[in-house]
């Protein structure tokens, strides 16, 4: 994307988003430099001088070296890589029970669908020229073809796949041995001859302005993938009465049909994403996707995986009365205290009904009187809803829908609260029902979730002027931050449970999400201070000279500058979460790390075989790693950091 | 100590500011002392003086971006203290321009414009959005409204940071070196603005170098030297006719 325009987007949604561009497009692209041809391009980066020649060398050899290692470990006749296949399904959800699997299905679908909604929505696609996509598929080729050269070791077995499909004179002229490799010389001449066509067969002019958006390139990638299913002959490996089998042939129906079905819901979002969002107003598909990422890991997990096997009499008698209560009585409180002319009168109001909030818990500690956990936290919610209810006093809409948001949040928590407080019914003995990489993904995104308002309210305490917060989080922050991560999580996982009240459980999952979320709140929050300080004074001044009130100086204009130029650390911070979900392995829970580690090298067929597993849940974490990186550029480039 | 006699009374129009000997430190150092000066309602007020003479400290203080710590000061009868509701009323009556422009640089021309009146005055964005635009017209770019402030000139940056004051309709402008930050071709639109906002009869409070605008549109001007006023006129009495010897010098130095 580096030939892209540096103009900020929010002006100009649809500019990363052209589609099929066509020469007409001609005159609305940048000027580009002229690129150079390849032999011009070497000689001015590789071979420039005499000691550049000499450096390039000395790499070009490092790199083949480096690459025959690592195709000689992936293709050495002591892999085990059918441990790997044969236990796909535990990498990716442990034990999840298989009569529940539509679950998992039916999980992957609705974020496979919100993801195409939203690439639609929010016009978060970039492109790639032609010229780039020749590029890859030339490099690809190359690699192929060096890596079927280098591989070391000529006694690779050759795979069940190829045997017998190799025309004879090939297995004749050049042995057994080489069977495996013709396949993968196959495929790199395949993919080298499509790239150079593409190169050639483009003029320089074309190369550069014909571009696909890269919706299209993942939705074709994926759809790819999906369709080898059907044609390339993968073999099955299964677990037959605990003995590893494995049988030629395509892979089971049970993992093809619901793949192809993903890939069209995936692809049907985005095409119904595309059809709906120049007809309808962006704003409110938007508030509800976001919304909706927002509660998916609660909702998904708690709900869709978990199966709560809800007690009707008394959700009746008790649940649904009291959501109802809190949405009407609380949405009526709210209104009223949102009337403009409210003045001094709202904010005692908020003040006491905050300080009840904050009572109950006292209360239940000391046994003064009984509340529902729920009850409790809806009343602080009413306490914080309460206290913004100033901000809109505009209009009788917006009050309106300032007291729809309080009903919608009500419903949705206490919902919830009513969900996780019900037994699952999935017949799993262990403490949680997700594992393997469900697990890593759910903790990570969970964590995130709790530490990033923990991370900003830390980071605007620590640069406020009221001294006690300035204390408080400054203590908090540095006390985290002397503190192993490790060290928190165990704490978390064994102690915590020891010190609650009775009658009150709390999932290993969740301490262990609680441990995560406060370890991570304490590094985003320096992340964070670090943008509060890059903001001129100038702006500070010109909120309040126009009248604006602390709170909204910090909403409306400190917060979405700092958060702006703080994305690079608080994506490395967010990356590096994702990344230490892995002492979860430590602590013991069957994280994607512990199925590679221990669980897989456990198993009586697959002994030891430790490394596939390994070099497999590495390339997973590289490529989530990678991902989040990647976007976090584009995400930089959209919002015109930099150029303003 | 030095005082500007009630212009209140000359003029015959009520008062806007009070400045009543107004002293501020910052530590050890004295940079107001005891300034006072009364400015009447649609009266133009040039304030003059050399660097470092207390001119931005003074102008900063009627808005509160600086607390006085002796003396007082009123806008419209309404007493700056620690009440932050005083503050309030007062910062939304008062409008001010700085040097720097300190546009919100993450948020359009329109929303830079509307952001206060629709959360401080509680306007709706529809009405804030047409106000708004009538004030670009005004200010002469109505085509910008899209564009995000990286994206305009440093005169046409200045104009929507007026807009924006404007936008609060304040009874008071505050202008602290409004054309020094911009090349000298795009000083005049600005002032071009600043005049058409005097000629409308709005009380302004302006700090400038630009001696042809005080000349023009002052109906007073105020000389400052190390924080305290020196001399008071009208600009035909300051620029032909100045008593202090502090007040030539400085003439003959910019003159
Ligand atoms: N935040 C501050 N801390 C310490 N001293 C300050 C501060 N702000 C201003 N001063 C001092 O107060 C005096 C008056 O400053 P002020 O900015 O009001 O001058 P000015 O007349 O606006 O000058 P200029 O024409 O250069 O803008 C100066 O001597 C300055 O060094
Ligand atoms: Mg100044």
């Amino acid at each position: 994307m580096e030939n892209s325009q540096p103009a900020p987007l929010a002006l100009d949604p649809d500019h990363f988003n052209v589609d099929f561009t066509a020469e007409s497009d001609l005159e609305a692209l940048p000027p580009e430099e002229p690129g150079l041809a390849p032999k011009e391009w070497m000689q001015k980066n590789l071979f420039s001088s005499v000691g550049s020649t000499i450096l390039t060398i000395i790499f070009s050899i490092f790199a083949l070296w480096a690459l025959r290692g690592l195709f000689g470990f992936m293709f050495s006749g002591e892999r085990r890589w059918d441990a790997v296949a044969t236990n796909a399904r535990l990498i990716a959800v442990e034990r999840y029970p298989l009569d529940q699997f539509n679950r998992i299905w039916f999980s992957l679908g609705s974020l496979l669908a919100m993801a195409g909604l939203s690439m639609a929505f929010f016009r978060a696609s970039g492109y790639f020229t032609l010229k780039r996509i020749a590029m890859w598929l030339m490099n690809l080729g190359v690699l192929g073809l060096l890596g079927v050269i280098l591989t070391p070791g000529a006694k690779t077995e050759v795979p069940p796949v190829v045997e017998g499909e190799l025309p004879t004179f090939i297995q004749d002229s050049f042995g057994e041995a080489i069977g495996g490799r013709i396949v993968w010389i196959l495929v790199s001449l395949v993919t080298l001859g499509i790239g150079l066509a593409l190169w050639y067969g483009l003029g320089e002019d074309r190369r550069r302005t014909m571009r696909i958006a890269s919706r299209w390139v993942i939705a074709a990638g994926f759809g790819l993938a999906v369709l080898s299913l059907w044609v390339v002959p993968y073999g099955r490996y299964f677990l037959e009465n605990g003995v590893a089998t494995s049988e030629p042939g395509l892979v089971a129906a049970s993992t093809r049909i619901p793949w192809t079905i993903m890939w069209a819901t995936f692809v049907g979002a985005l095409l119904l994403g595309l059809a709906l969002r120049d007809r309808i107003p962006a704003r409110p598909p938007k508030m509800i996707l976001g919304l909706l990422w927002l509660l998916a890991p609660f909702i998904l997990n708690w709900i869709v995986l978990r199966d709560p096997d809800f007690d009707y009499d008394h959700v009746f008698s008790t649940d649904i009365p009291m959501a109802l209560a809190f949405m009407l009585v609380g949405g009526a409180l709210l209104y009223w205290l949102s009337n403009a002319g409210i003045g001094e009168k709202g904010k005692i109001v908020s003040i006491i009904l905050l300080a009840f909030a904050l009572f109950n818990w006292v209360a239940g500690f000391f046994g003064i009187y009984p509340m529902l956990q729920k009850a409790r936290l809806s009343f602080l919610f009413l306490g914080l809803f309460a206290l913004i209810a100033g901000n809109f006093s505009r209009d009788v809409r917006t009050r309106m829908n300032y007291v729809y948001a309080w009903m919608g949040s009500m419903a949705i928590f206490h919902w919830l609260v009513t969900a996780v407080n019900s037994p699952s019914t999935l017949d799993i003995t262990s403490d949680t029902y997700l594992g393997g990489m469900t697990l890593t993904i759910f903790v990570a995104w969970l964590t995130l979730l709790v530490s990033f308002p923990l991370g900003v309210l830390f980071a605007l305490a620590r640069t406020s002027d009221m001294p006690i917060f300035r204390l408080l989080s400054t203590t908090y922050i540095e006390a985290v931050r002397g503190v192993p991560l490790i060290t928190i999580l165990f704490f978390f996982s064994v102690i915590i449970p020891l010190f609650l009240p009775e009658g009150m459980e709390l999932a290993e999952v969740a301490a262990v999400v609680v441990g995560y979320g406060l370890f991570s709140a304490a590094y985003l929050a320096e992340n964070v201070r670090g943008g509060l300080q890059s903001i001129r004074r100038g702006q500070f001044e010109a909120a309040d000279a126009l009248g604006l009130t602390s709170g909204q100086r910090t909403s409306f204009i400190v917060l979405p500058q700092a958060l702006r130029v703080s994305i690079p650390p608080l994506v490395g911070q967010s990356i590096a979460t994702f990344k230490e979900t892995s002492l979860l392995a430590i602590i013991g829970l069957n994280d994607l790390l512990r199925v590679a580690n221990n669980t897989i090298p456990s198993q009586t067929d697959f002994v030891g075989s430790k490394k596939e597993g390994l070099l497999v849940v590495s390339a997973i974490y590289f490529g989530v790693s990678f991902a989040m990186s990647k976007y976090s550029q584009r995400l930089e480039k959209r919002l015109g950091l930099g150029t303003r | 100590m030095s005082t500007i006699g009630a212009a209140g009374v000359e003029l015959g129009r009520p008062d806007m500011i009070v400045s009543d000997g107004v002293d501020k430190w910052y530590g050890d150092f004295q940079a107001l002392k005891g300034v006072s000066a009364t400015i009447a309602e649609r009266e133009v007020v040039v304030v003059l003086g050399p660097s470092g003479s207390g001119k931005s400290t003074w102008i900063r203080c009627i808005n509160r971006l600086e607390v006085h710590q002796g003396g007082s000061i009123s806008v419209d009868g309404i007493e700056l203290t620690n009440d932050t509701r005083n503050i309030d009323k007062i910062r939304s009556e008062v409008g001010m321009v700085f040097q720097q422009f300190n546009l919100f640089p993450h948020l359009t021309v329109m929303d830079n414009i509307t952001l206060a009146p629709r959360w401080v005055r509680k306007q709706p964005k529809a009405d804030a959005e047409n106000r708004a635009m009538e004030l670009l017209e005004r200010v002469g770019i109505p085509e910008q409204a899209a564009k995000f402030p990286g994206q305009l000139s440093g005169g046409q940056q200045q104009r929507v940071a007026i807009a924006r004051s404007l936008a609060m309709e304040p009874r008071v402008m505050l202008f602290d070196e409004p054309t020094s930050a911009l090349d000298p071709e795009m000083i005049s639109e600005v002032l071009d603005v600043m005049k058409d906002l005097a000629r409308g009869g709005m009380t302004m409070m302006v700090v400038t170098h630009e001696m042809g605008f005080a000349r023009e549109v002052a109906d007073r001007i105020v000389f400052m030297e190390s924080g305290e006023i020196v001399e008071v006129g009208t600009p035909e009495h300051f620029f032909t006719n100045p008593t202090e010897d502090r007040t030539k010098l400085f003439l003959s130095q910019i003159l």
